[in-house]
Order: C-alpha cells, then sequence, then structure tokens
C-alpha cells in the first residue's frame, strides 16, 4: 500500500514472500516446473534469462487472455466509426456530395477500420498491462541477492506464500527433490 | 504408371474433361469455353500462389515452413498441365471467329450501343495490347517464365537432399529475389489477359493484386488440405506440429483480409468516382442473382473466415482448420466466377443468371483441370524425399515452437 509504513517487527512468517529454489540449466527448470504443476500448486512463477521452448506447457500456463481484450477493442473502434460517421453526416453537419447519400457504410468503412485497428491496439496493450498486473515497480523477488543472474546464467522456480498448497518445510522439501539449489525464503 | 494416386486424378481429369466436352451440346461453345476459364483461373491461382509463397519463404529466410515448402515445390509441376489447360481456348480463339472467350479477339463482335468491337474507340486505344497475337505471345512468356523459376526452384531443393550443399539454398534465395518481381508482374499481366479483358471497357488498377489474394488463399488452403492429407497417412506424424498450423492459419488470416482490403477498395473507388466506363461492372454484378453471389463474396469470402480465422482453438484443430481451407477453396471459386461468368451476355446485353444448368459446366471443369493438376502433383510427390532433410533450417522447422 502506497503511504503506508510496515508495522514494526512484524512476524516472521507475515514477511515472506515464498520460496526461491535455483536450477542450473533450462532442462531441470522445465522438468521441476512438470512436478511442481503436477503437485497442484497455483502460485508460482519461474524465471529465466530466455523464453524456454515447452515452459508454458510445463507449467500449465493456458493461452494468454489478451486476445479478449483486442477483440472487444476492434468492435468498440468500428462501431464507433460507424456511429460518429452516421451523426455527423446525417444529422449534425449533412452535407451532398456528389449526389451521395447522406449516409453509407460504404464510405464510413475506411475510417470505422482504421478506427478498429487503432481500438484494437489500445485494448491489446491495456489488456496486456491489465493481466499482467502492470506496472509494477517492485516485486518481492527483486531482493533476492542473485536475482540478477536469472537474467544472465540461472534459472529460478519461486513458489508464494499465497499459494493454498505452501507449507513452509513441505514446498522446501518438494524443492529440495527437484533438485533446486540453494533455496532461500523471500522476504514479502 | 505405378502411382495408383495420380491414375485416379488423372482420370477424374479426362472424365471432367469429357463431360465439360458434353456441355458444348447443352449450352454451347461461348458459354462452356467460359466456364473452362473460371477452372482454369482458380487451379491456376493454386499453382502461382505455390510459386509466391516459396519465393517469399526463400527469401525471409523462413524456417517453419520448410516441409511445407517440398510440398508446394512438387505442386509446381503442375505448370506445364495448366498451360495445356489454356490451350484449347487460344487455339480456339485462333481457329474460330475470335469471340469464344474473349469478345474483343472478333472485330465484329457487337459492343454495347449498337457498334461492332471494331468501331469502337475504347477497343481502339488499347488495340495496341489487346490483340490475339500479343495475347498469344505474352501467354507463352507468362508460362514460360513461371515453368522456368519453378524448375529453377524445384531442381535446388530436390539436389539438396542429396548433395546437402548450401550453396542451392543461397541459389534459390537468388532466385527468389530476383522471382518475386517477375511473377508478380506475369500474374497480373495474366490476370489482365485471361480475366478482365473479358470486359475490357473496364478500368481497375486493383486487379492483379486482387488476382494475387486469391493465388495465395488458394495455396494456403491447400497446402494446410496437402499436410493433414500426409499426416492422416502417416508420412507426416512427428513432423507435423500445432504451429506449423498456427502459423499457416496466420497467412490464410492475412491473406482474408488482404482480399477484403483488395476487394472493397476496387468497389469503394468504383463507387466513390461514380465513371459509367467503371460502375458497369458492378452494375452487371448486382443484376438478377448475381446480387446474392455479390453479397455472399461479403459475408462468406470474407466476414465468415476472418471470425473463423481469429480462433487460435480452430487454427491448430486439424477438422476445423480443414473444414476452414475447403471454405476458402470454396469461395475463392465462386470469387473467380463472379469475375469471369457476368461476360456472358443475353441478347439485352444482361449477364447470365448464375444458378443455372451453365454452372455445372464449372463444376465439370473444375474437376478436369484439377484432375490433371492433381495428378502432376502426385505424379512428382514421391520422386524426391518427404522433406527437404539436407535444408539448412529443416532442423528448427521440425522443432517449431511459438
Amino acid at each position: 500500500m502506497p503511504g503506508t509504513r510496515p508495522p514494526e517487527n512484524p512476524p516472521m512468517a507475515e514477511k515472506t514472500y515464498g520460496l526461491i529454489a535455483t536450477f542450473d540449466t533450462p532442462g531441470a527448470l522445465l522438468r521441476a516446473a512438470e512436478r511442481v504443476r503436477d503437485a497442484g500448486y497455483r502460485k508460482w512463477d519461474c524465471i529465466s534469462p530466455f523464453p524456454v521452448h515447452g515452459l508454458d506447457a510445463a507449467m500449465g500456463v493456458g493461452r494468454s487472455h489478451v486476445p479478449r481484450f483486442s477483440l472487444a477493442g476492434g468492435i468498440t473502434g468500428f462501431c464507433t466509426g460507424m456511429v460518429m460517421i452516421w451523426y455527423m453526416d446525417k444529422f449534425d453537419y449533412a452535407l451532398s456530395v456528389g449526389g451521395k447519400p447522406f449516409f453509407s457504410p460504404l464510405f464510413a468503412f475506411p475510417v470505422s477500420y482504421e478506427l478498429t485497428i487503432l481500438f484494437t491496439a489500445f485494448a491489446t496493450i491495456g489488456g496486456m498491462f491489465l493481466v499482467n498486473g502492470l506496472p509494477m515497480h517492485y516485486h518481492p523477488v527483486l531482493k533476492y541477492e542473485h536475482i540478477r543472474r536469472g537474467t544472465s546464467d540461472l534459472f529460478f522456480l519461486v513458489i508464494e506464500r499465497a499459494d493454498p498448497r505452501y507449507d513452509a518445510e513441505n514446498t522446501r522439501a518438494l524443492l529440495e527433490g527437484l533438485g533446486g539449489r540453494e533455496i532461500a525464503e523471500l522476504e514479502g | 504408371m505405378n502411382n495408383p494416386g495420380a491414375r485416379k486424378a488423372l482420370l477424374v481429369g479426362v472424365a471432367g474433361t469429357a463431360a465439360t466436352a458434353l456441355g458444348i451440346l447443352v449450352s454451347g461453345p461461348h458459354v462452356v469455353a467460359t466456364s473452362w476459364l473460371v477452372a482454369f483461373g482458380f487451379w491456376a491461382a493454386a499453382a502461382i500462389g505455390m510459386l509466391m509463397m516459396i519465393l517469399i519463404w526463400h527469401v525471409f529466410d523462413s524456417s517453419w515452413s520448410v516441409v511445407l515448402r517440398r510440398q508446394f515445390e512438387h505442386g509446381l509441376a503442375a505448370f506445364p498441365w495448366l498451360a495445356l489447360m489454356l490451350l484449347p481456348l487460344v487455339l480456339a480463339s485462333w481457329l474460330g471467329q475470335g469471340d469464344i472467350v474473349w469478345p474483343w479477339m472478333n472485330p465484329l463482335h457487337p459492343v454495347h450501343g449498337d457498334k461492332l468491337v471494331q468501331a469502337d474507340v475504347l477497343y481502339e486505344k488499347k488495340e495496341a495490347f489487346l490483340n490475339i497475337r500479343l495475347f498469344t505471345i505474352l501467354s507463352v512468356v507468362f508460362f514460360a517464365l513461371w515453368i522456368w523459376i519453378s524448375a529453377r526452384l524445384r531442381k535446388a531443393s530436390f539436389t539438396q537432399d542429396s548433395d546437402g550443399d548450401v550453396r542451392w539454398t543461397h541459389r534459390n534465395r537468388f532466385t527468389s529475389a530476383f522471382g518475386i518481381p517477375v511473377v508478380a508482374l506475369t500474374l497480373t499481366g495474366a490476370a489482365i489477359y485471361w480475366f478482365k479483358s473479358l470486359e475490357y471497357h473496364w478500368f481497375s488498377t486493383m486487379y492483379g493484386v486482387w488476382y494475387f489474394s486469391d493465388c495465395m488463399r488458394g495455396a494456403l488452403s491447400l497446402g494446410v488440405i496437402i499436410m493433414l492429407w500426409l499426416h492422416g497417412r502417416g508420412d507426416f506424424r512427428g513432423i507435423l506440429k500445432t504451429d506449423h498450423l498456427w502459423a499457416i492459419g496466420q497467412l490464410m488470416l492475412t491473406f482474408t483480409v488482404f482480399w477484403a482490403y483488395i476487394s472493397f477498395d476496387q468497389y469503394f473507388l468504383i463507387w466513390n468516382a461514380n465513371v459509367p466506363e467503371e460502375t458497369f461492372w458492378y452494375n452487371i454484378r448486382e443484376y438478377g442473382d448475381w446480387w446474392y453471389v455479390s453479397l455472399f463474396l461479403v459475408f462468406g469470402n470474407f466476414l465468415l473466415p476472418f471470425l473463423l480465422l481469429l480462433s487460435y482453438r480452430f487454427k491448430v484443430t486439424h477438422a476445423t482448420i480443414r473444414r476452414i481451407a475447403y471454405l476458402i477453396l470454396f469461395v475463392i471459386f465462386i470469387d473467380i466466377a463472379y469475375n469471369i461468368l457476368p461476360a456472358l451476355k443475353d441478347e439485352k446485353g444482361n449477364p447470365l443468371a448464375f444458378f443455372s444448368v451453365r454452372l455445372l459446366w464449372s463444376v465439370t471443369s473444375l474437376a478436369g483441370v484439377g484432375g490433371f493438376c492433381v495428378a502432376a502433383y502426385l505424379r512428382s510427390l514421391p520422386t524426391t524425399k518427404l522433406i527437404p532433410i539436407r535444408d539448412p533450417r529443416i532442423g528448427e522447422c521440425l522443432h517449431q515452437n511459438e
């Protein structure tokens, strides 16, 4: 919460964000992700310096919801263009051009379809920000001291404490069993 | 010929051609020859689209398409057959009165306003281009260039299977860099000569691009059908990935939008300018049942495939994308018929109706020309490896992942 200071000396468990484990190869991360997925965890993530092929499926992540925003934006844009030109040319400033009707979807089409593209683009970017929870200026994993190596040569798997299946001991044991190194608690 | 599939296709071709020839007894040579042109235009579009697609893939060094490219290379084997399919129309124009298909080939053909072609000022202005000699020469040149470029692409790709030399890839890239403008110009010239000149009063700078969009849609849809056929037969098991279908589905969506863009542009500019030499072309296409064909094109050729292809799931589900591919092939056939068949006029100058027994000859021609083209593809298919095993991009293609 912006503007609110954290309480003094909160209990340790309250401050924990989750557990982070380190993997050395994309293959190890992929296999670990499959097991975490199969163990039924929901709130967890993988950190990799580059896109790992097949990681989406290994994590059980479905397809993005952004296209729905795009479609809604496109339909809105098309209707906006049509209604705008219909109102302007038929009522607000009716002008006879070359004996054409005051309104026809034909000449409203180029503008409507430009607006379709424009609104689709806006909705896609906006929808992407929304589903990703952007802008996000801070994330607990940034406090992890080796996190920068997740942008160069190491792979991390983070399980959040907010996950219903999270249990400090069992989850740590699971990550260890998957070959994760240097398992650490992240500060919340 | 030890190739039962090709033999069957050839039989379909012969049967379709024979049925079309019988149509002359029912509907007369003018109607049947024009119907043959519809089918020829459809299959030529598919072959030109395959050629263009291969050239584009080489120029962009595309990796996902490598396994499909081999199938399109086999498809290019249809060009000599297509040249043979056009031959009867050209021969009949030379030997008969001239206007068996293209009215301007007969100087005594009546045109609107109780005139003859030879006295028509719009014909006189275009006579340097619209004469049967240049038509024949350029048709030969178009096919010669397509066959030559196809042969270069096929030879380089097929030889690479045995020697694995990367120079063949470089050579194909070179062929493609000059091949794209050559094929773009020749397909535009061909569309203007073979189809647009049926109503030579008309102007449209969009026409070549319109035909190009049908070429691409036809080739891509056939690509989907071929890949799924090979997958069903077992050949493409383990080769065909979800992402191949996703990629080709996106291109199908692109060219569906592209077709709509081109077709709408053409209509919109003519509607806006409102010049009689241009509007008549659309006026006759709103006459009688052609009005419904026009509307079908708006909704069936654009809106329905557009909405279906927006979906990721539809693009990667075998049964669904196959149906969409057949739908697109059907609608571009109607689109080509819409561009050609209204050139058939009754004695008052109105276009003959779309729904009639005449439509049958377009369908038999479709089987006729198609049978020979498919036979050419099937005869070429077993002559090489199934996929270009030593193409530098084959590894990337087989591990295709979004």
